[in-house]
């Protein structure tokens, strides 16, 4: 264990523990800017519904609920998964680590497919961002509005999902290599970082598009 | 302080099991139809608990250092002045509606 971890530490640091506290850090700074990012369409959201507030009751019909709150169970599942396989990590069970790895992927992938029919239902009717909104369905001048803010938020947290993803098959391959162990799972910690925001972010998604009366 | 503090295996699937009942709890909400102001403070409030339990129990950061959390905090006080001020431009307009 202990060449290892002294494989992986860069010279520039004292040692493990001070490498692994940077990592982190400079991810929760990047999760600030996340947060920021994702904070300018809920920015957009809240003011459009302030003064729009009865197109919001109108539009979010057309949202399926069903559909949101299984994938608000998918993304929870996975982000436990994900807490897992750090705490498999930390236990030196690389098999557990890679279970629960693929178990998160499976989650994402399963929470991208439920959002392809969710998309590809609206646009069947014609419910498509901004101008080429053709829809007729809802009565309300700004309805395109309300699908512009939809599309633009879950579609942002949607590349997140397809990011994660991406990510948590680099981990699978790196843990199947032998690269991680209880001194050494920065990356499946900082990744882990990454998906628990991306839950968080659906966290407030949910409510605020598909519970609307 | 330790970063590597390690996770507890009870911790973690009570918090799954406590974001599970929040989730069953905010759509039944949704369906009794409380009046108007106070659904959006009802669905913003089980958010924001939910949030909190994957910040401090997923993400750990009740164990990590105290800058992380002081980042984290941080990063929601400039959320909240950031859409507080831009509300105070546009719920004040003397053109309520815009043309966009």
């Amino acid at each position: 264990m202990a060449h290892s971890s002294n494989s992986n530490l860069a010279h520039h640091f004292v040692d493990s523990e001070q490498q692994f506290d940077a990592s982190k850090m400079g991810m929760w700074i990047f999760l600030v800017t996340e947060i920021l990012f994702f904070g300018g369409l809920f920015a957009a959201y809240i003011i459009y519904r302030a003064w729009y507030p009865e197109l919001y009751i109108m539009a979010s019909s057309q949202l399926n609920t069903t559909m949101g709150a299984i994938n608000t169970g998918v993304l929870i599942l996975s982000s436990l998964t994900m807490a897992l396989s750090i705490w498999s990590a930390q236990n030196n069970d690389r098999k557990k680590t890679t279970i629960f790895l693929a178990v998160t992927i499976i989650c994402a992938i399963i929470f991208m497919i439920i959002k392809y029919f969710e998309y590809t239902h609206k646009f069947h009717l014609g419910i498509f961002p901004g101008a080429y909104y053709t829809f007729t369905g809802i009565d309300h001048v700004k309805a395109p509005q309300f699908f512009s803010i939809y599309y633009m938020m879950t579609g942002l947290h949607g590349i997140h999902v397809i990011i994660g993803v991406g990510l948590m098959i680099w981990l699978v391959i790196k843990n199947q290599k032998q690269a991680f162990s209880s001194s050494y799972y920065t990356p499946i910690e900082i990744v882990g970082l990454y998906w628990h925001v991306v839950d968080i972010i659906w966290i407030f998604l949910f409510p605020l598009l598909y519970l609307i009366d | 302080m330790s970063g590597h503090h390690h996770l507890s295996l009870k911790v973690l699937l009570g918090t799954a099991l406590a974001l599970g009942v929040l989730t069953v709890l905010t759509v039944s909400v949704a369906m009794i139809h409380i009046p108007s102001p106070f659904n959006i403070v009802v669905a913003i409030a089980i958010a924001a608990v939910k949030a909190y339990l994957v910040v401090m129990y997923f993400m750990n950061l009740r164990n990590d250092s105290k800058f992380n959390l002081l980042s984290f905090g941080f990063s929601i006080l400039f959320l909240l002045i950031f859409v507080g001020i831009t509300m105070l431009d546009t719920m004040f307009r003397v053109e309520v509606i815009p043309g966009f």
